[in-house]
């Protein structure tokens, strides 16, 4: 059956430059049209190119347009959508990054991409009501210690070892990155309330409370694992989660 | 009040998030919106917030633009599944896909691309749009597609083919004036032909973009549906030979790379609202 | 109750209420029935699903050159330009500036 053939090669030919021309591409007249196959085949690569950088666009910056479009079309060579929703694509992007040779300079750009990608997701996701944290107040020791958290869905939280916040704003305002405290280390939460996003940087000592609220230890245990570590400032951290829609419920 | 499952005769837009405070601010007169499906299909947030807004003003019309209807493998019904969530969420007034493929082997390859017109790839189709109106629950409409390259194998002209589509699904048909004459200028036929043995009794909707040109390997010309400029000259001459013979429809302004300020947009779909109204008054007159 | 935990519930009860001032009874945006949405409108984004083409025959669908493994053919640019601020922020003996914290972090 030559039609089924035909698709076959089209779509094989599509991401491979050095591929034939697919049999039976012709113009009107008969003619073989390698140029007007081109047509398609710049489609493809150009379209994805320009959704990864609708996607990540404080990596785009950081490395400029000429690298990230290069390394995009790289990528989607050998990692094509799996899902026609252009809006979810891009999720393995950060750890072909970390193997992606002419990147490895820069040793912080996977990171960069996870919290492009995240605030992506965060966009995207769920609508509901946070956490009104009246619910928190007036309330006696033993209960709070024994509060468990339910994350809201629009809550993303990306781990990192570099000043990964500052980074990544400055990617995103396209601004100097060159006072940046390179000494810091910055984890980093994405919120979402209702529709506009907060991101914040967190230390790495608040990062382990907050990871522990996200796996539904109770409060006290969360509080009890990094009480005793310097620099901890758990109002601080309270107050920022409560204020920034972290939360969607708790149960006593 | 409007009925939101009809579509007016009047001219639309494709709806722009950059749009959405110039539009709810000028109160705009706009017959409908178009959504790509697939930019609605995340859970929730500002997109669905705004579509929403414009959903509660405005006719809405859902236009898929991944579900690969022309594919040689079975359709993604994971995808259907999540159109049909949209068309739920929204209840549209009209709901459209392309002749087109665009995913294969389970690689989305995010472009419009062409079939060759044989009576296997006819059966194809057609038991996937079937699928897909058993589905939603409703009939869709299907859109011709710009083309840049012919197959050797094609056993049938590409009108007669969707005509045979509609007469074995039951489908609508949405006719894209602009991919028109994309194809008859790439393909060496004349749009006007093409538009005459159309089967134009089943047209719902139409559509209108801008081209691009380039040349071909001959160095004749090739022009390319880019939708990121105005309607060009030659597609308005053909849309108001259209409409002079068929009768107003509602009619689609496309805009997708090069998006300009809403009143750019809202400039062609003006045009097309006056052309829609001057052939609707002949008519009548006549 | 260990003694740890009492010492740990006390902190936390006064912490709680701290932390609340200015939370509770919050009238910003963050927890409004409806909050500014003109703000948003400055985020919101195109889904880069469309039914377009590209720009017509250009060479990106066609190139042939592959960067995986050409790491000196291929050189960021943008905001990295300045090569010595990126060598501070390369992997090394970073424990030592754990505590550093700016007034924007938690």
């Amino acid at each position: 059956m030559p039609p089924e053939f035909a698709l076959e090669d089209f779509a094989k030919a599509l991401r491979a430059p050095d591929a034939p021309l697919p049999k039976g591409i012709v113009d009107p007249f008969g003619n073989p049209a390698p140029k007007r196959f081109d047509v398609y085949r710049n489609n493809v690569t150009v379209s994805l190119i320009e959704a990864l950088q609708a996607a990540f666009p404080a990596v785009c910056a950081l490395v400029g347009e000429v690298f990230f479009r290069e390394m995009a079309r790289t990528y989607l060579r050998t990692h094509p959508p799996a899902s026609p929703v252009m809006i979810e694509y891009g999720h393995g992007f950060a750890e072909f990054i970390e193997q992606f040779e002419p990147a490895a300079s820069l040793p912080f750009l996977p990171d960069v991409a996870r919290l492009d990608r995240a605030w992506l997701d965060v966009y995207h996701a769920a609508d509901a009501q946070p956490l009104n944290p009246a619910r928190l107040a007036g309330l006696n020791d033993d209960v709070l210690t024994g509060a468990r958290f339910f994350v809201h869905p629009a809550v993303r939280f990306i781990n990192s070892g570099f000043p990964l916040h500052d980074l990544w704003q400055a990617g995103r305002a396209a601004k100097s990155a060159a006072g940046i405290d390179p000494s810091l280390v910055q984890n980093v939460a994405i919120t979402r309330p209702r529709y506009e996003i907060q991101t914040f940087g967190v230390t790495p000592v608040s990062a382990i409370f907050i990871r522990a609220l996200m796996e539904k230890e109770p409060l006290g245990a969360a509080v009890e694992k990094v009480a005793d570590i310097k620099g901890f400032d758990l109002t601080r951290v309270l107050n920022r989660l409560l204020t920034s829609g972290f939360f969607m419920d708790v149960e006593f | 009040m409007f009925d939101p499952l009809n579509i007016p005769n009047q001219s639309g837009a494709g709806f722009k998030g950059e749009h959405f405070a110039s539009i709810m601010e000028s109160n705009s007169t706009v017959g409908f919106f178009e959504i790509h499906a697939e930019n609605y299909m995340g859970a929730g947030g500002l997109p669905h917030r705004m579509l929403t807004a414009i959903r509660e003003k405005y006719p809405l019309s859902v236009h898929g633009v991944g579900l690969s209807i022309g594919a040689e493998g079975p359709l993604d019904t994971e995808h259907l599944t999540r159109l049909k969530n949209v068309v739920d969420r929204y209840q549209p007034g009209l709901v459209s896909e392309h002749l087109a493929w665009s995913t294969h082997d389970t690689n989305f390859l995010n472009d419009l691309l062409p079939v060759p017109y044989t009576k296997a790839v006819l059966d194809r189709v057609v038991e996937h749009i079937d699928q897909v109106q058993t589905t939603l629950g409703r009939q869709i409409l299907l859109e011709n597609p710009s083309t840049y390259v012919a197959f050797s194998q094609s056993e049938m002209k590409e009108v007669d083919f969707i005509r045979q589509v509609q007469k074995r699904t039951g489908c609508g048909l949405l006719l894209d004036v602009n991919n028109v004459h994309v194809s008859a200028t790439n393909q060496n036929y004349d749009a006007k032909d093409y538009l005459a043995s159309f089967p134009v009794e089943h047209v719902g909707e139409i559509h209108l973009g801008g081209h691009a040109r380039d040349v071909d390997d001959q160095g004749a010309p090739l022009l390319i549906d880019a939708h990121d400029r105005e309607v060009d000259d030659a597609v308005w001459g053909l849309y108001a030979h259209l409409i002079g013979n068929i009768g107003p429809r509602p009619t689609l302004i496309e805009w997708d790379n090069d998006v300009p300020a809403w009143h750019i947009l809202k400039a062609d779909v003006d045009a097309a609202g006056r052309i829609l109204e001057q052939k609707a008054g002949n008519t009548h007159a006549a | 109750m260990s003694t740890t935990k009492k010492v740990t519930s006390v902190i936390l009860g006064s912490a709680m209420a701290a932390s609340l001032v200015g939370a509770v009874g919050m009238a910003g945006p963050a927890f409004a029935q409806e909050d500014n949405m003109e703000k948003c409108f400055g985020v919101s984004l195109a889904g880069k699903n469309d039914c377009a083409a590209g720009p017509g025959t250009t060479c990106a669908g066609t190139s042939k050159v592959d960067f995986q493994g050409n790491a000196w053919t291929l050189v960021p640019a943008g905001l990295c330009e300045n090569s010595e601020f990126w060598g501070k922020v390369l992997p090394g003996d970073r424990t030592g500036s754990l505590t550093a914290i700016d007034r924007d972090m938690v």
